[in-house]
């Protein structure tokens, strides 16, 4: 699975700590998504979007590989 | 009918508020970690003390019961030493979340197939029991204590890493 939290972030102007500040897991959580080291529960996926107000298959996309 | 379904699920919500909570129902506070170490730490002085004063000479003083020296030494360190372990191990971090869980569990399956090997492989070489039967209370908490802390050092290092590259 890819995700473009990173680009997400930038446009929103937030850090990784706001980031998981706001949806309240740790920095290493969101820095291991970004980095996909680790795919998220659906609640987590589900903060996450709704954070940047955006539908959850603008920011999780399926790759190949899945 | 539907009167019955909601009753049904404030039962079964009742004093659960989120998932949070559900699932770090079976750890200790987080304070427990330096506890749980602290207790390791005390068991090895009285380990020694156990060695020195003579008590592990085998033939000796065993079988003499519950009360004997041999045996409270024993039991002593064995507890001191468990329970630190137990402590150290199933403690909360300082930010409970799902993936922190997840290399939970993935440290304990690994300290579980590395128990399994070295037992039967124990079990094969050797024929000294009360060794082996020690070896499998130790072996599965130190080898998920130091695999979730390399973990999470690896987390934090690239962490840092990505924070300086900004």
């Amino acid at each position: 699975m890819k995700n473009n939290i990173r680009i997400e972030r930038a446009i929103k102007d937030i850090t990784q700590a706001d980031l998981a500040g706001l949806i309240g897991v740790s920095r290493q959580t969101i820095n291991t998504i970004e980095s996909n080291r680790y795919v998220p529960s659906t609640v987590l996926a589900l903060k996450i979007a709704r954070v940047f107000g955006k539908p959850v298959e603008e920011i999780f996309m399926l790759d190949e590989t899945d | 009918m539907s009167k019955i379904l909601d009753i049904c699920k404030i039962s079964f919500t009742f004093g659960q508020p989120n998932l949070t909570i559900m699932k770090t129902r079976f750890l200790f506070p987080y304070w427990c970690r330096f506890l749980g170490y602290a207790l390791f730490l005390i068991h090895i002085p009285v380990l020694l003390l156990r060695k020195v004063l003579g008590f592990d000479v085998p033939g000796q003083d065993i079988s003499d019961g519950i009360f004997s020296s041999h045996h409270l030494f024993f039991m002593t360190t064995t507890l001191l030493m468990a329970i630190g372990l137990f402590l150290a191990a199933f403690s909360k971090e300082k930010i409970e979340d799902e993936q922190i869980s997840q290399l939970r569990l993935d440290s304990l399956q690994w300290a579980i197939y590395v128990n399994y090997v070295l037992l039967v492989v124990s079990l094969i070489l050797s024929n000294d029991t009360q060794h082996i039967l020690f070896l499998n209370l130790l072996v599965p908490l130190v080898f998920f204590i130091i695999r979730f802390q390399w973990k999470l050092y690896q987390n934090n290092r690239m962490l840092r890493k990505d924070e300086n590259l900004r």
